[in-house]
């Protein structure tokens, strides 16, 4: 029967919960604030935030993204304000998905999705450009056929997705200081956070802004 | 490039001095504390100026080195106390005194400045993330690092249209301003354009222009440069890059002779953006718009990035070809007529765009490969390459300091434009005397003694001056500032009354204001017939060592052929190969006729250029060069400063510098020059050639070298200048006018035509007659005449314009339209005009 015990170890998970998870036909839960490939936001009226400053492509320690900016056009504006992005692109085979362009962009224009199964055939598929990275007419992302999307993942976008509190100061928690989303509308903070009117001490904060 | 050129002194200096410790302690020196540190100041300096030159830094935004003082913003407080106890006291506006105690880190020091700071940002846009000067800008800098952190305010803030265009080069965005008086300090004391002003009280001030009248400036960029936030911007750089992707290099810009100091930016291998820096002989960090923006001509379609080639067929068209194959077919074509009709039917015109090294090698591979000395940098339009080389010569400090400064033949304001402030600036704040020679008004005319004169006549009038004056101006420094004004005319004039002052003034010096980009470095590396590099004359070549003394039986030949003479000898037929070094003679000699003789008429033209001009168009072989910012090397100003180009971008396609070019020539002609990076070229420069033998290369890469090194011929050579004798103006012709033809800073140029922010500015041709001349023609502006020379009659647009006196027409050297140079016969002392009506 001795070699009977080298088998021990096996059945005795036979009878254990499995831990494969059968990908891609499933994923496994990803947290809420993942960082995936990015996206584009508009604002609620579909006018692009993103206005071409380039401090995502300033700051990004890859280097892996190449913004220019143009003069908006008075009779067609694409986003409010003067400038808007003309070009915009990432390069996915030199992300390290730091998110540090989310926190650097004044506007809420790119924040990151929570997709991350995504494959290419050639390397100009791993630049990401406007096309890719703008949401669609819903405030959806585009979804490339190289993407594996789950239904139910291309929900959490937007600035409501920031690690950091806005204006940096924890005391404005529960507040909301993110800006509305096209398809979305301006985002409640999420479930476990303090609303505005249960935080203690909401009043002062409010009386101090 | 093996010799990239990267010096990095960034940001731009704002001439702020810094202390050199070696300097010793004026005798004057005023003793002061700062922040408990003794320090040795200037008497009569300014407090911030010498905390500066200290090491302590004091934030500012309104005080500017190069202009006076105003304490209009408030932010240079400090605790200052001289002997009546401590108290803020701007030091922009406090010169030092002996025993003054000053504290900059102070607790009232600090309260004032986070105060000044959160009252100059009650209405300053948050714009940063789209500003251009969002990431360079003192205010943001400044109200980081001396700022409160928080306002007290939530107020809206005050709003105006967002830019408005006050000139088509300069937007300005009066929201962001923070009325620090910069750019009106700039438009009324430096540049002398003030067209910008303040404009309503209190709350509502803010910079505009008069009423439509837009900020025309040919200095405009200037005030974006100083804006200490992002209230001008420059239209040609809008939104085009954020500072922390720009990559730097010090160069020195190659427009004009006057050799600005300046900060090439690139991003993205593309130039973006020119700064001026602030260099204390030249242009104490003011660069024209000319200068300023025609980076932009490297784009332009018209660039040459390859190299293009007729077929067989003399008339088919130019068609792209490889380097070999182009390179091949010039050697061939040189070759055969060399061998068919000698070395002297080859001609070489052009070289003002070149560096140093590219001339030295050409001007090598043509005396010393091809063995032809029909070769001239100046297309007949500039000054005696003898005369300009042999003068003793001044520099541009010395002409500002100078007891009298004499100015002929240029109006620097159209020409030179940074000599003009220079210039401008002497006569103006400083009081220099200045005495010009002029047939029309200058800019500079209303600030000097002005002397008009008939076409033609300048030698009379200078020594009419001479003959009365002499002795009181020959008592004192002289500095003559001589140009070639008007194309009209021969310049024999210009010479001979240069020679009247040498004569008159021994003592004199000159400052050649001789107009293209290196033609003074051109010169000395001897592209002008009959001149070896260094200035240095055929008996000579000796001296120059073994290659060009090899060269004998081509230098010891009677001198080659000057741009006329070339040009004429094209026209004759007798030019079998004429090579064109960045020359566009259809629009820069003056006779144009000639020039579309000698055209057709040479047997094969090659054009080495940037760009296909007109008469690139024409030529058989077209090779693409590197232009500015895309090669290194050296060039040479006015002055004869020598000072370090940096490469900043690859040239696009296959182009290449020119000093390659010659490199492959001569080796396909079978000699190997042994060139392969341009330092190595200037190796063999300073080695060889006498007059660079103190400015070796390292001298050249030294921070030294930064200011430009001065490097003038000794004088003491063969090369001699036999100026004319006397020129007599021919008699007035009272049914003629005489004509006055000049260049303007904005025109056909190249590379002004070519950068789409200035081909705009360039006014069409227009002839320019006195109001009175117009009405006895019985004409009002703008209505047309016909104008008869000897070589043709042309029907141009004619205009008012008191600046030209009586019996005298002007019109712009080089303006879309009817040219100038049709009427023009080169040789002729002045050219009369007769008008038509129509």
């Amino acid at each position: 029967m001795g070699y009977l015990n080298g088998f021990k170890v096996t059945f005795a998970r036979l009878f254990e919960d499995r831990v494969t998870t059968e990908f891609p036909a499933e994923k496994r839960p990803k947290p809420v604030r993942f960082h995936g490939r990015h996206v584009l936001n508009r604002h609620e009226d579909g006018m692009e935030k993103c206005i071409g400053c380039e401090l995502c492509a300033g700051v990004c320690p890859a280097k892996c993204i190449h913004v220019r900016g143009a003069d908006n056009p008075l009779d067609d504006p694409v986003s409010p304000g003067e400038r808007y992005g003309f070009v915009y692109e990432i390069n996915y085979l030199r992300c390290i998905h730091c998110d540090m362009c989310v926190e650097a962009c004044p506007t809420e224009a790119i924040t990151e999705s929570k997709i991350l199964e995504f494959s290419f055939t050639n390397r100009d598929d791993a630049i990401y450009t406007k096309q890719e990275l703008v949401v669609d007419d819903e405030g959806r992302p585009r979804h490339q056929p190289w993407e594996l999307w789950m239904e139910g993942e291309d929900e959490h976008l937007s600035g409501w997705m920031r690690a950091t509190a806005p204006s940096g100061a924890a005391a404005f928690e529960g507040r909301v200081g993110w800006s509305g989303d096209l398809g979305h509308g301006v985002r409640p903070p999420e479930e476990g956070q303090t609303a505005a009117d249960e935080f203690e001490g909401a009043e002062e904060t409010e009386a101090a802004t | 490039m093996s010799d990239a050129t990267r010096v990095y002194r960034s940001p731009p200096r704002e001439g702020s001095p810094v202390s050199d410790p070696t300097e010793a302690p004026p005798d004057d020196g005023v003793k002061i504390t700062i922040d408990g540190r003794e320090f040795t100041a200037h008497k009569g300096e300014l407090l911030i100026a010498a905390a500066e030159r200290a090491g302590t830094y004091i934030p500012h935004f309104c005080y500017h080195s190069r202009m006076s003082p105003v304490g209009m913003c408030r932010m240079c407080l400090v605790e200052v106390d001289s002997g009546r106890g401590p108290g803020l006291q701007p030091s922009c506006m406090v010169p030092v005194s002996d025993g003054m105690v000053v504290d900059t880190e102070s607790e009232t020091t600090k309260r004032a400045q986070e105060g000044i700071l959160e009252l100059l940002l009650i209405n300053h846009p948050l714009d940063c993330p789209v500003c251009d000067k969002g990431g360079e800008c003192p205010l943001q800098d400044q109200a980081v690092a001396f700022g409160p952190g928080e306002s007290r305010f939530v107020e809206e803030k005050r709003h105006y249209e967002k830019p408005i265009p006050i000139s088509d080069l300069v937007n300005l965005d009066r929201e962001r301003c923070i009325l620090c008086d910069r750019c009106t300090r700039f438009a009324r004391e430096v540049a002398g354009d003030p067209l910008i002003s303040f404009t309503e009280r209190g709350n509502r001030t803010q910079v505009l222009t008069f009423p439509d009248d837009p900020f025309s400036s040919y200095f405009s960029g200037n005030t974006v440069q100083i804006c200490p936030v992002g209230a001008l911007t420059a239209a040609p750089y809008r939104f085009r890059a954020r500072p922390w992707d720009l990559d730097q290099v010090e160069s020195t810009c190659t427009t004009c002779s006057v050799g600005c100091r300046i900060a090439v930016q690139s991003s993205g291998d593309q130039i973006v953006r020119r700064l001026g820096v602030d260099i204390d002989p030249v242009n104490h960090g003011w660069l024209c718009d000319r200068g300023r923006f025609d980076y932009e001509s490297a784009y332009s379609p018209e660039r040459i990035t390859d190299p293009l080639m007729r077929g067989r067929a003399g008339d088919s068209e130019l068609i792209e070809a490889t380097w070999p194959a182009a390179m091949a077919a010039t050697a061939e074509t040189l070759r055969e007529a060399i061998d068919a009709h000698g070395a002297s039917s080859v001609a070489v015109l052009g070289g003002a765009r070149l560096t140093n090294e590219d001339a030295y090698t050409w001007s090598k591979l043509a005396r010393t490969v091809i063995g032809t000395d029909n070769i001239d940098s100046q297309l007949a339009d500039g000054l005696a390459a003898e005369m300009v080389l042999t003068l003793p010569r001044a520099t541009i400090d010395e002409a500002c300091s100078a007891d009298t400064v004499i100015m002929f033949g240029v109006d620097p304001k159209e020409e030179l434009p940074v000599l003009h402030l220079r210039l401008r600036h002497a006569v103006v704040e400083d009081k220099v005397p200045m005495i010009e020679f002029s047939p029309v008004e200058t800019s500079l005319s209303r600030h000097c003694r002005s002397v008009r004169h008939l076409p033609g006549a300048l030698t009379e009038s200078v020594s009419e001056l001479l003959a009365s004056e002499g002795e009181r101006i020959g008592s004192g420094s002289v500095v003559v500032v001589v140009g070639r004004g008007s194309l009209a005319g021969s310049g024999e004039d210009i010479e001979a009354a240069v020679a009247a002052i040498r004569q008159a003034i021994p003592h004199a010096t000159f400052l050649p204001a001789l107009r293209r980009g290196n033609v003074m470095g051109a010169l000395q590396m001897g592209l002008s017939p009959g001149i070896l590099p260094g200035g240095l004359a055929f008996s000579e070549a000796d001296r120059l060592g073994e290659d060009w003394a090899g060269s004998q039986p081509v230098v010891s030949d009677e001198p080659g052929l000057d741009a006329a003479g070339i040009l004429a000898a094209a026209a004759a037929g007798r030019v079998a190969v004429l090579i064109l070094l960045g020359a566009d003679p259809l629009a820069d000699v003056p006779d144009r006729d000639l020039a579309e003789r000698a055209l057709a008429g040479a047997g094969t033209v090659v054009a080495v250029d940037t760009h296909l001009t007109v008469s690139a168009r024409r030529a058989h072989v077209v090779l693409p060069a590197s232009g500015p910012g895309e090669k290194a090397g050296t060039t040479t100003n006015l002055e004869g400063r020598i000072s370090r180009l940096g490469p900043k971008v690859t040239p696009p396609g296959t182009a290449r510098p020119d000093w390659m070019i010659a490199v492959e020539l001569a080796d396909r002609l079978g000699v190997d020059m042994g060139f392969a990076d341009s330092r190595r070229i200037w190796d063999e420069i300073s080695t060889v050639v006498p007059m660079f033998s103190d400015c070796p290369v390292e001298r050249i890469e030294s921070p030294e070298a930064q200011d430009g090194i001065l490097c003038r011929p000794a004088g003491d050579g063969d090369l001699r200048w036999d100026p004319p004798a006397a020129v007599a103006a021919p008699p007035v012709d009272a049914y003629a006018l005489r004509l006055v033809s000049s260049r303007k800073l904005y025109d056909q140029a190249t590379m002004t035509a070519n950068s789409p922010s200035l081909a705009g500015l360039a006014e069409e041709s227009r002839v320019r007659l006195n109001p009175r001349e117009l009405d006895r023609l019985g004409v009002t502006d703008g209505g047309r005449l016909a104008f008869v020379s000897p070589r043709t009659r042309i029907i141009a647009t004619v205009s008012g314009d008191e600046k030209v006196p009586r019996g005298v027409m002007a019109m712009t050297f080089n303006a879309a339209g009817p040219a100038a140079s049709e009427l023009i016969e080169l040789g002729t002392v002045v050219t009369e005009v007769r008008v038509e009506t129509l």
